[in-house]
Protein backbone atom coordinates (compact mmCIF):
# COMPACT_ATOMS: atom_id res chain seq x y z
CA UNK A 1 0.00 0.00 0.00
CA UNK A 2 1.23 3.48 -0.82
CA UNK A 3 0.06 6.51 1.15
CA UNK A 4 0.57 9.81 -0.63
CA UNK A 5 0.89 12.14 2.31
CA UNK A 6 0.04 15.27 0.31
CA UNK A 7 -3.54 13.98 0.16
CA UNK A 8 -3.79 14.94 3.85
CA UNK A 9 -2.56 18.47 3.20
CA UNK A 10 0.64 20.27 2.34
CA UNK A 11 1.26 21.99 5.69
CA UNK A 12 1.15 19.30 8.35
CA UNK A 13 1.81 20.90 11.71
CA UNK A 14 -0.87 20.38 14.35
CA UNK A 15 -1.65 17.41 16.60
CA UNK A 16 -5.37 17.65 15.89
CA UNK A 17 -4.82 17.37 12.15
CA UNK A 18 -2.36 14.48 12.54
CA UNK A 19 -4.81 12.60 14.74
CA UNK A 20 -7.62 13.25 12.28
CA UNK A 21 -5.50 12.05 9.36
CA UNK A 22 -4.73 8.76 11.10
CA UNK A 23 -8.38 8.25 12.05
CA UNK A 24 -9.46 8.89 8.47
CA UNK A 25 -7.00 6.30 7.24
CA UNK A 26 -7.83 3.56 9.74
CA UNK A 27 -10.28 1.68 7.43
CA UNK A 28 -7.59 1.44 4.71
CA UNK A 29 -4.96 0.34 7.22
CA UNK A 30 -7.23 -2.44 8.44
CA UNK A 31 -7.10 -3.92 4.95
CA UNK A 32 -3.29 -4.22 4.89
CA UNK A 33 -2.13 -7.86 4.63
CA UNK A 34 0.07 -9.40 7.31
CA UNK A 35 3.27 -9.17 5.23
CA UNK A 36 2.42 -6.18 3.10
CA UNK A 37 4.63 -3.10 3.20
CA UNK A 38 3.11 0.31 3.87
CA UNK A 39 4.91 2.98 1.91
CA UNK A 40 4.49 6.65 2.81
CA UNK A 41 5.40 9.06 0.04
CA UNK A 42 6.27 12.61 1.18
CA UNK A 43 6.44 14.00 -2.33
CA UNK A 44 4.66 17.37 -2.54
CA UNK A 45 4.47 17.99 1.21
CA UNK A 46 5.65 21.52 2.02
CA UNK A 47 6.05 21.39 5.80
CA UNK A 48 5.89 18.71 8.45
CA UNK A 49 6.35 19.23 12.18
CA UNK A 50 6.65 16.75 15.08
CA UNK A 51 3.18 17.40 16.53
CA UNK A 52 1.49 16.16 13.35
CA UNK A 53 4.14 13.51 12.80
CA UNK A 54 3.86 12.09 16.31
CA UNK A 55 0.12 11.54 15.93
CA UNK A 56 0.46 9.90 12.52
CA UNK A 57 3.81 8.15 12.15
CA UNK A 58 4.47 6.94 15.69
CA UNK A 59 1.36 4.71 15.82
CA UNK A 60 2.06 3.48 12.27
CA UNK A 61 5.65 2.60 13.16
CA UNK A 62 4.49 0.73 16.24
CA UNK A 63 1.86 -1.07 14.13
CA UNK A 64 3.99 -2.00 11.11
CA UNK A 65 7.61 -1.81 12.28
CA UNK A 66 10.10 -2.24 9.39
CA UNK A 67 7.21 -2.75 6.98
CA UNK A 68 6.59 0.99 7.23
CA UNK A 69 8.75 2.53 4.50
CA UNK A 70 9.18 6.27 4.03
CA UNK A 71 10.06 7.60 0.57
CA UNK A 72 10.86 11.05 -0.84
CA UNK A 73 11.63 12.22 2.69
CA UNK A 74 14.27 14.78 1.70
CA UNK A 75 12.35 17.91 2.75
CA UNK A 76 14.32 19.55 5.64
CA UNK A 77 11.29 19.72 7.95
CA UNK A 78 10.49 16.06 7.24
CA UNK A 79 14.06 15.02 8.09
CA UNK A 80 14.14 17.14 11.26
CA UNK A 81 10.75 15.77 12.37
CA UNK A 82 11.73 12.14 11.79
CA UNK A 83 15.03 12.68 13.66
CA UNK A 84 13.21 14.05 16.70
CA UNK A 85 10.53 11.35 16.72
CA UNK A 86 13.25 8.67 16.59
CA UNK A 87 15.00 10.33 19.51
CA UNK A 88 11.85 10.71 21.62
CA UNK A 89 10.54 7.21 21.14
CA UNK A 90 13.83 5.32 20.66
CA UNK A 91 12.55 4.01 17.33
CA UNK A 92 14.06 3.90 13.86
CA UNK A 93 12.19 4.73 10.67
CA UNK A 94 12.87 2.75 7.51
CA UNK A 95 13.67 5.59 5.09
CA UNK A 96 14.28 4.69 1.45
CA UNK A 97 16.01 7.31 -0.71
CA UNK B 1 5.12 33.36 -15.07
CA UNK B 2 4.54 36.09 -12.55
CA UNK B 3 1.13 36.10 -10.92
CA UNK B 4 -0.10 39.30 -9.38
CA UNK B 5 -3.08 39.18 -7.06
CA UNK B 6 -4.63 42.60 -6.58
CA UNK B 7 -7.08 43.07 -3.75
CA UNK B 8 -9.26 46.13 -3.88
CA UNK B 9 -10.29 47.24 -0.43
CA UNK B 10 -13.89 48.26 -0.16
CA UNK B 11 -13.68 51.73 1.46
CA UNK B 12 -16.85 51.00 3.44
CA UNK B 13 -15.10 48.03 5.07
CA UNK B 14 -11.73 49.68 5.60
CA UNK B 15 -12.19 51.45 8.92
CA UNK B 16 -10.67 54.91 9.25
CA UNK B 17 -8.96 56.22 12.37
CA UNK B 18 -8.11 59.70 13.55
CA UNK B 19 -4.49 60.50 14.32
CA UNK B 20 -5.05 60.00 18.06
CA UNK B 21 -6.79 56.64 17.51
CA UNK B 22 -4.02 55.48 15.18
CA UNK B 23 -1.41 56.55 17.74
CA UNK B 24 -3.16 54.41 20.39
CA UNK B 25 -3.19 51.38 18.08
CA UNK B 26 0.52 51.84 17.37
CA UNK B 27 1.27 52.44 21.07
CA UNK B 28 2.99 55.74 20.38
CA UNK B 29 2.08 59.34 21.07
CA UNK B 30 0.42 61.68 18.57
CA UNK B 31 3.55 63.80 18.21
CA UNK B 32 5.54 60.77 17.09
CA UNK B 33 2.90 59.89 14.51
CA UNK B 34 2.95 63.48 13.20
CA UNK B 35 6.72 63.25 12.97
CA UNK B 36 6.44 59.99 11.05
CA UNK B 37 3.97 61.66 8.68
CA UNK B 38 6.37 64.55 8.08
CA UNK B 39 9.39 62.32 7.56
CA UNK B 40 7.48 59.95 5.27
CA UNK B 41 7.91 56.93 7.57
CA UNK B 42 4.11 56.59 7.80
CA UNK B 43 2.10 59.14 5.87
CA UNK B 44 -1.47 59.95 6.86
CA UNK B 45 -4.35 60.17 4.41
CA UNK B 46 -5.86 63.62 3.97
CA UNK B 47 -9.52 64.50 3.58
CA UNK B 48 -10.61 68.04 2.79
CA UNK B 49 -13.18 69.35 5.26
CA UNK B 50 -14.05 72.95 4.36
CA UNK B 51 -10.89 75.04 4.54
CA UNK B 52 -8.94 72.50 6.52
CA UNK B 53 -7.75 68.96 5.92
CA UNK B 54 -8.46 66.05 8.21
CA UNK B 55 -5.67 63.55 8.73
CA UNK B 56 -6.70 59.92 8.88
CA UNK B 57 -5.25 56.42 8.82
CA UNK B 58 -7.16 53.48 7.38
CA UNK B 59 -7.06 50.09 9.06
CA UNK B 60 -5.46 48.62 5.95
CA UNK B 61 -2.81 51.37 5.88
CA UNK B 62 -1.94 50.67 9.53
CA UNK B 63 -1.65 46.93 8.90
CA UNK B 64 0.42 47.47 5.74
CA UNK B 65 2.74 49.85 7.61
CA UNK B 66 3.20 47.34 10.43
CA UNK B 67 3.89 44.59 7.89
CA UNK B 68 6.92 46.59 6.71
CA UNK B 69 8.21 48.31 9.84
CA UNK B 70 9.90 45.89 12.23
CA UNK B 71 10.36 48.31 15.13
CA UNK B 72 6.72 49.43 15.08
CA UNK B 73 5.53 45.83 14.83
CA UNK B 74 7.72 44.79 17.74
CA UNK B 75 6.31 47.63 19.81
CA UNK B 76 2.64 46.70 19.36
CA UNK B 77 3.44 43.01 19.88
CA UNK B 78 5.32 43.72 23.10
CA UNK B 79 2.58 46.04 24.36
CA UNK B 80 -0.08 43.37 23.77
CA UNK B 81 2.01 40.60 25.32
CA UNK B 82 3.55 42.36 28.34
CA UNK B 83 0.95 44.95 29.44
CA UNK B 84 -1.53 43.99 32.13
CA UNK B 85 -4.45 45.46 30.14
CA UNK B 86 -3.73 44.97 26.45
CA UNK B 87 -5.31 46.95 23.65
CA UNK B 88 -6.83 45.07 20.73
CA UNK B 89 -4.32 44.10 18.06
CA UNK B 90 -4.83 44.98 14.40
CA UNK B 91 -6.75 42.00 13.00
CA UNK B 92 -4.05 40.92 10.56
CA UNK B 93 -1.70 40.00 13.42
CA UNK B 94 -4.17 38.43 15.82
CA UNK B 95 -5.23 34.80 15.66
CA UNK B 96 -8.09 34.30 18.14
CA UNK B 97 -8.34 30.60 17.35
CA UNK B 98 -6.44 27.72 15.82
CA UNK B 99 -8.15 27.78 12.44
CA UNK B 100 -7.08 31.38 11.84
CA UNK B 101 -3.56 30.55 12.98
CA UNK B 102 -3.47 27.63 10.56
CA UNK B 103 -4.54 29.81 7.64
CA UNK B 104 -1.93 32.45 8.45
CA UNK B 105 0.77 29.83 8.86
CA UNK B 106 -0.02 28.66 5.34
CA UNK B 107 0.33 32.26 4.21
CA UNK B 108 3.77 32.48 5.83
CA UNK B 109 4.70 29.26 4.06
CA UNK B 110 3.56 30.66 0.72
CA UNK B 111 5.44 33.94 1.21
CA UNK B 112 8.66 32.23 2.29
CA UNK B 113 8.51 29.59 -0.42
CA UNK B 114 8.07 32.29 -3.05
CA UNK B 115 11.21 34.09 -1.86
CA UNK B 116 14.38 32.89 -3.64
CA UNK B 117 16.50 33.26 -0.47
CA UNK B 118 14.29 30.97 1.56
CA UNK B 119 12.93 28.31 -0.77
CA UNK B 120 15.38 25.73 0.62
CA UNK B 121 14.72 26.39 4.30
CA UNK B 122 11.17 27.72 4.39
CA UNK B 123 9.78 24.45 5.74
CA UNK B 124 11.97 24.63 8.85
CA UNK B 125 10.82 28.16 9.67
CA UNK B 126 7.17 27.22 9.14
CA UNK B 127 7.54 24.04 11.21
CA UNK B 128 9.08 26.01 14.12
CA UNK B 129 6.37 28.69 13.95
CA UNK B 130 3.76 25.93 13.78
CA UNK B 131 5.09 24.20 16.87
CA UNK B 132 5.28 27.41 18.91
CA UNK B 133 1.86 28.70 17.81
CA UNK B 134 0.08 25.36 18.16
CA UNK B 135 1.63 24.96 21.62
CA UNK B 136 -0.08 28.19 22.65
CA UNK B 137 -3.49 26.86 21.68
CA UNK B 138 -2.96 23.28 22.87
CA UNK B 139 -1.67 24.27 26.32
CA UNK B 140 -4.27 26.96 27.00
CA UNK B 141 -7.45 25.56 25.51
CA UNK B 142 -10.28 26.50 27.88
CA UNK B 143 -7.78 28.03 30.33
CA UNK B 144 -6.77 31.38 28.83
CA UNK B 145 -6.24 33.70 31.83
CA UNK B 146 -7.56 36.81 30.02
CA UNK B 147 -7.24 37.24 26.24
CA UNK B 148 -7.29 34.08 24.17
CA UNK B 149 -5.27 33.58 21.02
CA UNK B 150 -1.92 34.41 19.55
CA UNK B 151 -0.11 37.43 18.20
CA UNK B 152 1.50 36.17 15.00
CA UNK B 153 3.41 38.41 12.62
CA UNK B 154 6.38 38.29 10.29
CA UNK B 155 8.47 40.53 8.09
CA UNK B 156 10.36 38.45 5.57
CA UNK B 157 12.72 41.23 4.45
CA UNK B 158 13.71 41.69 8.12
CA UNK B 159 14.05 37.92 8.55
CA UNK B 160 11.75 37.82 11.59
CA UNK B 161 8.76 35.90 12.84
CA UNK B 162 7.11 36.84 16.16
CA UNK B 163 4.64 34.75 18.10
CA UNK B 164 3.21 35.57 21.51
CA UNK B 165 0.37 34.54 23.75
CA UNK B 166 -1.19 35.65 27.04
CA UNK B 167 -1.60 32.09 28.25
CA UNK B 168 -0.48 30.35 31.41
CA UNK B 169 3.19 30.22 30.46
CA UNK B 170 5.69 27.39 30.37
CA UNK B 171 6.16 27.01 34.14
CA UNK B 172 2.44 26.58 34.91
CA UNK B 173 2.05 24.15 32.00
CA UNK B 174 5.06 22.00 32.83
CA UNK B 175 4.32 21.93 36.55
CA UNK B 176 1.36 19.69 35.71
CA UNK B 177 3.81 16.94 34.74
CA UNK B 178 6.88 18.06 36.71
CA UNK B 179 5.64 19.61 39.97
CA UNK B 180 9.15 20.10 41.40
CA UNK B 181 10.12 22.75 38.82
CA UNK B 182 11.52 25.68 40.81
CA UNK B 183 11.07 28.68 38.55
CA UNK B 184 10.61 30.04 35.03
CA UNK B 185 14.26 29.44 34.12
CA UNK B 186 14.08 25.79 35.16
CA UNK B 187 10.85 25.42 33.20
CA UNK B 188 12.39 26.88 30.03
CA UNK B 189 15.43 24.67 30.43
CA UNK B 190 13.20 21.60 30.72
CA UNK B 191 11.02 22.67 27.81
CA UNK B 192 13.97 23.10 25.48
CA UNK B 193 16.32 20.35 26.62
CA UNK B 194 14.55 17.43 28.30
CA UNK B 195 12.52 14.86 26.44
CA UNK B 196 9.50 14.31 28.62
CA UNK B 197 8.10 10.84 28.24
CA UNK B 198 5.48 8.86 30.10
CA UNK B 199 3.01 11.73 30.07
CA UNK B 200 0.07 9.62 28.94
CA UNK B 201 -2.58 10.60 28.17
CA UNK B 202 -0.78 13.92 27.74
CA UNK B 203 1.49 13.49 24.70
CA UNK B 204 2.35 17.11 24.04
CA UNK B 205 5.52 18.78 25.10
CA UNK B 206 8.37 18.10 22.70
CA UNK B 207 7.77 20.91 20.20
CA UNK B 208 10.30 23.25 21.77
CA UNK B 209 12.96 20.51 21.62
CA UNK B 210 12.32 20.42 17.90
CA UNK B 211 12.71 24.20 17.70
CA UNK B 212 16.04 23.93 19.53
CA UNK B 213 17.33 21.16 17.23
CA UNK B 214 16.45 23.20 14.15
CA UNK B 215 17.97 26.44 15.47
CA UNK B 216 21.32 24.91 16.48
CA UNK B 217 21.73 23.13 13.13
CA UNK B 218 20.86 26.10 10.95
CA UNK B 219 21.65 29.76 10.59
CA UNK B 220 18.71 30.85 12.76
CA UNK B 221 18.34 32.57 16.12
CA UNK B 222 15.65 32.36 18.76
CA UNK B 223 14.63 34.58 21.66
CA UNK B 224 11.97 32.97 23.84
CA UNK B 225 10.54 34.40 27.05
CA UNK B 226 8.04 33.05 29.55
CA UNK B 227 7.59 34.55 33.02
CA UNK B 228 10.83 36.26 34.01
CA UNK B 229 13.09 33.87 32.10
CA UNK B 230 14.45 34.76 28.69
CA UNK B 231 16.23 32.22 26.52
CA UNK B 232 18.61 32.88 23.65
CA UNK B 233 19.69 30.26 21.17
CA UNK B 234 21.70 30.29 17.97
CA UNK B 235 23.53 28.00 15.57
CA UNK B 236 25.96 25.54 17.20
CA UNK B 237 24.90 26.42 20.77
CA UNK B 238 25.37 23.35 22.95
CA UNK B 239 22.89 24.64 25.52
CA UNK B 240 20.43 27.54 25.52
CA UNK B 241 21.45 30.66 27.46
CA UNK B 242 18.75 31.52 29.98
CA UNK B 243 18.74 34.80 31.90
CA UNK B 244 16.36 36.76 34.08
CA UNK B 245 14.52 39.50 32.26
CA UNK B 246 13.54 42.85 33.77
CA UNK B 247 10.11 42.50 32.10
CA UNK B 248 7.69 39.80 33.12
CA UNK B 249 4.93 38.20 31.10
CA UNK B 250 2.65 35.37 32.11
CA UNK B 251 2.45 33.78 28.65
CA UNK B 252 5.09 33.26 25.98
CA UNK B 253 6.98 35.51 23.62
CA UNK B 254 9.13 34.20 20.77
CA UNK B 255 11.15 35.81 17.98
CA UNK B 256 12.67 33.61 15.30
CA UNK B 257 15.36 35.31 13.21
CA UNK B 258 16.43 33.82 9.89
Amino acid sequence: MIIFLKKFGLTLTSRDDGREALAAFQPSLAAVDANEAVEIDFNGVNTLSPSWGDEFFTPLLKMFGARLILVNAGNPSVQATLDLLEKIHGLKFNVKN
Amino acid sequence: MKLCICVKINPAMDKQYSISEAAKILNINVQTLRRWDKSGRFTAGRKPAGNIKHYFYSENDIEEFLSQDWRALLKIGAAWSFNSTPRDLPGRFYCPDKSIFKARLSRLEFDLKSHPDFNEIFSLIVAMAGEIGNNSFDHNLGNWPDVNGVFFAYIIKAGKVILADRGQGVLATLKQVKPDLADDAAALNTAFTEIISGRAPEKRGNGLKFVREVIVKNNFKLVFQSGAAILNLKKNDKLPRIKTSSNWLRGCWAIISF
